[in-house]
């Protein structure tokens, strides 16, 4: 039976009383009235995914002696069983604690959050869908592509999130995706691939019809066609030490794995070690660490439009919008309100005064981890990606990740790219294939030496971000310039 | 068999399908989990999810619609919802140009077999006493910190289409326990992994003493940097499971083998690829993986070679695949594999091993590893937990951070011995559903001419 949005509020209510008088210091439940997905996928013009996803759930977390529980359900009938799951496991936790976890000051919020929409995608259907993908794919279609690929992913979640310290936030989470790719083999016969992703400037609003938007999507079509049979003639990135330059459908993913990852504290305090890794970073660091030269400024920004943009964290505090690196220096770290004491003592001073309101889960059923909100980089004052490539006397121009390898403390990273355009004295003159990079963080950052204005400053999205265990993938975002950086290793020996 | 409650509720779906002429196929996943999760040596996080997923995808000529729901499934009505849902996105679907394979289960299968009620049931004191118990068996001092995880659990998977009476039922436990051990300032960390299908597989005092020898290694030594080139490395079994994987992903999926994606598309069955030690099989049936009896297009899983003593065998197929490509499906319509690395004649045991390596890499963990180039099964990750330099058979310093950038082709076919006794690695992911999938691998595996293309200054 359907149970009741309201009258599992009040249930809800009930059990945060029931959780304090059992000795609880913190109680928090996340009903998703509904998580819906949907995915709709064109390959060689054969609809090869045309799929939809409905969950309705509940998942609550207890703060007992400074230890966590957590439970999920589906089963809206069982909210008080699954309060006492979470308690169960709180109390089995709480047998082997080092430091104690405690919220820190009490905070009551009433929020409610809806993205900005135009044209709910649920709403829209799956014939309009498949008609516009279609016509993608006809576009995308020519003698010199092997293989087409275009498709689109729908998310919409009403969140409902209530706190035992009266906080409750009404929240919608509503993401549109995007990609497309042609792909070809070369004259070796190894299949080469030209692609695109939904994007945008941060600006807007995020339902079908930015999708819909030529100048973020389908306008792109012929541009991936034309870059394929320009890869596909090209010859392989000679191996050397030259300039690079990364668009931001470059640049976010560098960003992403050496920075966004590298600054989540639950790594830089060790929790993800078994899986995901930890962190070059150390809690003492924060306020000291140079991180990149004086042209890196990055943010964790609350963007317009942006998967990354959620009003509310998973603990129900408003979204901050705040430095992590200010002209090179680290300044902050993304976190929850629970890991705040124990960052500090590990610091042996106060590091981190609020939290950096970067806590969210993936579904119901997955307990909220320290997330990337939108990590941008500031736009600097370098003028438009012609005044780079007019600055640069040997480099190349990267775009769009193929593959991506980063040590576990985010230390080093190595990167393959679909595209790289040269650049001798000043022009852009031919198109390599294969190309990679790869380098040391701290150093690459280091060598930051120029940032794009505004007009080359990019929101990129990112829909799978894999974390956490167990494991979880978030989506979020990236408002990226063009950057360069001197002197990078690039290409591969043999 | 699954519980009769949902069975009769699904069955009665597939009759009701069935009657309207609707080619239905339905699938259930149904999970206990629970997890606790390790940091800075306390249990951070301790949590449980009971979780069931229904799957439908309706057929019609060369239109298919799917659509899941994950809810407790308590009456007929979920379904019939959940079945013209899946029936509406049929109906507006794009026909393809080829014959889709419409799911059939070819033999009726009810396997628990690998089914622990105690494991299922794994209390998290049990596990945060195991976990105490390592801790204080080491006595680690003040900057030297635990994290980790210990995932247990169980899941059933059911499979019915209309296209006849068959069901396929599967129910298994699953433990997959790892500790990490961190030295706060000089930032090395080890790890001890266990995997299983039952309780009572490892104690503590296993787990602690397999830190205590690693241990002296690591805080004795400094780090070493080796240098980058061309060099002889010594897997370990975590390692090995992700060089086996990546040889897969490279060149043995169906799509990218037709699409000249893979590093294989140029080949036909029986061309060497790799040494003559090597050979690559999915086989259920082998006792250390967790062995999928079925899959999701209703193949009975059989034993599948890949490479046979260095040959190319063959690629897998998904049904979609197939279909498109006109060839026959081969039980890949799953996530969860069980691949087999086979043994070889190199001596047993890591110190015999070591003492043939002589001169090398130990590394037995590897991190991030991707695929920058599948065509050439060229792929990059670096060095992790556990690694050593070995100097005339012996280990003499732990390494530093070390990058490996090479090929598929090039790791398999410089083999200079495979370790004659197996491990098992866990590799289950717990995206989405558990899918318990593990890999049965050799003890070591040592390569000549293994590139070496960064070193950091740090593990
Ligand atoms: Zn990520």
């Amino acid at each position: 039976m359907a149970m009741k949005t309201e009258a599992i509020g009040s249930i809800i209510k009930a059990q945060f009383e029931r959780m304090l008088s059992a000795g609880c210091s913190f109680a928090d439940a996340r009903f998703y009235d509904e998580d819906r997905y949907q995915r709709v996928v064109l390959y060689d013009g054969n609809l090869e995914s045309n799929t939809s996803r409905y969950e309705r759930g509940i998942g609550v977390r207890v703060l007992k002696d400074g230890a966590w529980g957590f439970a999920a359900t589906a089963n809206l009938e069982a909210i008080p069983a699954c309060f006492d799951r979470a308690l169960a496991n709180a109390r089995a936790a709480a047998q082997l604690l080092g430091f104690q976890k405690d919220m820190g000051p009490a905070q009551t919020i009433k929020g409610r959050y809806r993205p900005p929409v135009e044209r709910d995608p649920f709403e829209v259907p799956l014939a309009e869908k498949l008609e516009f993908l279609k016509g993608i794919d006809t576009r995308l279609q020519d003698k010199t592509v092997a293989h087409r690929y275009v498709g689109a992913t729908f998310q919409r979640r009403r969140v409902n999130y209530q706190n035992s310290e009266g906080t409750e936030v009404d929240k919608w989470v509503l993401n549109t995706f995007g990609n497309m790719m042609v792909m070809t083999p070369d004259k070796q016969g190894r299949t080469q691939r030209r692609s695109l992703e939904l994007y945008g400037k941060g600006t807007g609003t995020r339902g079908y019809e930015w999708l819909t938007d030529p100048d973020w999507f389908s306008g792109h079509a012929e541009r991936i066609k034309q870059e394929l049979a320009q890869i596909v003639a090209a010859e392989p990135l000679p191996p050397g030490k030259r300039d690079v330059i990364l668009l931001p459908g470059q640049g976010f993913l560098q960003v992403h794995e050496t920075i966004g990852h590298a600054l989540e504290l639950d790594r830089i305090l060790g929790y993800e070690l078994s899986y995901a890794g930890g962190s070059h970073v150390r809690p003492e660091m924060i306020g000291k660490l140079r991180y990149g030269s004086e042209k890196l400024n990055c943010r964790s920004g609350v963007t317009d439009n942006s998967p990354g943009t959620f009003g509310y964290d998973d603990e129900g505090s408003a979204q901050r919008d705040y430095m992590l690196i200010d002209k090179g220096i680290l300044v902050g770290v993304l976190s929850c309100r629970a890991d705040l004491a124990e960052a500090n003592a590990k610091a042996g001073r106060t590091i981190v005064k609020q939290s950096g309101t970067a806590t969210r889960a993936c579904s119901f059923y997955r307990s909220p981890i320290d997330r990337m909100t939108n990590i941008n980089i500031d736009p600097g004052n370098d003028g438009t990606l012609e005044d780079i490539i007019k600055a640069t006397k040997d480099g190349v121009i990267l775009d769009v990740p193929v593959s991506w390898s980063i040590g576990s403390n985010r230390e080093h990273f190595h990167f393959g790219c679909e595209i790289a355009w040269e650049v001798k004295d000043g022009k852009r003159t031919k198109v390599y294939k294969n190309p990679t990079y790869q380098g040391h963080t701290l150093e690459f950052w280091g060598s930051l030496d120029m940032v794009g204005d505004q007009s080359t400053w990019e929101l990129r999205q990112v829909p799978n971000c894999g974390k956490g265990e167990p494991n979880q993938v978030m989506e979020l975002g990236h408002g990226i310039p063009v950057m360069r950086f001197r002197s990078v290793q690039t290409g591969e020996k043999e | 068999m699954l519980e009769s409650r949902i069975r009769d509720l699904l069955l009665a779906a597939r009759n009701s399908a069935r009657k309207k002429g609707i080619n239905a196929e339905l699938s259930l996943h149904r999970e206990k989990s629970s997890l606790i999760r390790l940091g800075n040596s306390s249990v951070a996080l301790s949590t449980f999810e009971e979780l069931t997923r229904l799957g439908v995808s309706v057929q019609d000529g060369r239109k298919v619609g799917s659509f899941s729901l994950t809810a407790d499934i308590t009456s007929q009505e979920q379904l019939q919802s959940a079945l013209a849902q899946a029936h509406e996105n049929c109906k507006a679907a794009l026909p393809k140009n080829y014959d889709p394979i419409f799911g059939t289960v070819e033999e009726a299968v009810d396997d628990s077999t690998g089914y622990d009620p105690a494991l299922e049931n794994l209390a998290p004191e049990a596990k945060t006493k195991l976990c105490a118990g390592v801790v204080k068996a080491l006595k680690p001092k003040g900057s030297y910190d635990f994290s980790g995880s210990w995932s247990s659990g169980s899941a059933e998977m059911y499979y019915i289409s209309t296209a006849n009476d068959n069901e396929a039922y599967r129910r298994l436990t699953d433990s997959r326990f790892v500790m990490v051990l961190k030295e706060q300032n000089r930032k090395w960390e080890l790890s001890v992994e266990r995997t299983a299908k039952r309780t009572g597989t490892f104690t503590a005092e296993d787990v602690a003493a397999e830190f205590a020898a690693l241990l002296p290694m690591y805080e004795k030594n400094e780090g070493f940097k080796t240098d980058i080139g061309r060099q002889r490395v010594m897997f370990g079994p975590q390692a090995i499971a992700e060089l086996v994987m990546l040889a897969i992903w490279g060149g043995f999926f169906g799509r990218w083998f037709e699409e000249k994606r893979a590093y294989t598309s140029s080949m036909k069955s029986g061309d060497k690829l790799f040494s003559e030690a090597v050979t690559i099989t999915d086989d259920p049936t082998h006792p250390d993986v967790f062995g999928m009896p079925f899959d999701f297009n209703g193949k009975i899983r059989r034993s599948f070679s890949l490479v046979e003593k260095g040959i190319f065998r063959g690629v897998l197929y998904d049904s979609l695949t197939a279909a498109r490509y006109k060839r026959q499906p081969t039980g890949h319509d799953l996530e969860n594999w069980d691949i087999v690395l086979a043994t070889g004649d190199g001596p047993a045991g890591i110190e015999s091993g070591r003492k043939l390596a002589a001169d090398a890499l130990y590394i037995p963990h590897l991190h991030y590893i991707h695929l920058p180039d599948p065509t050439k099964g060229m792929f990059t990750c670096s060095s992790r937990f556990n690694a050593m330099r070995l100097e005339k058979g012996e280990f003499t310093a732990p390494l530093f951070s070390t990058r490996v950038t090479d090929t598929s082709p090039n790791v398999f076919s410089n083999v200079v011995a495979i370790a004659p006794d197996s491990v098992t690695v866990n590799v289950s992911s717990t995206y989405g559903q558990r899918e318990p999938t593990a890999m049965s691998v050799p003890e070591y595996l040592v390569c000549d001419n293994v590139r070496i293309t960064d070193v950091a200054d740090s593990f």
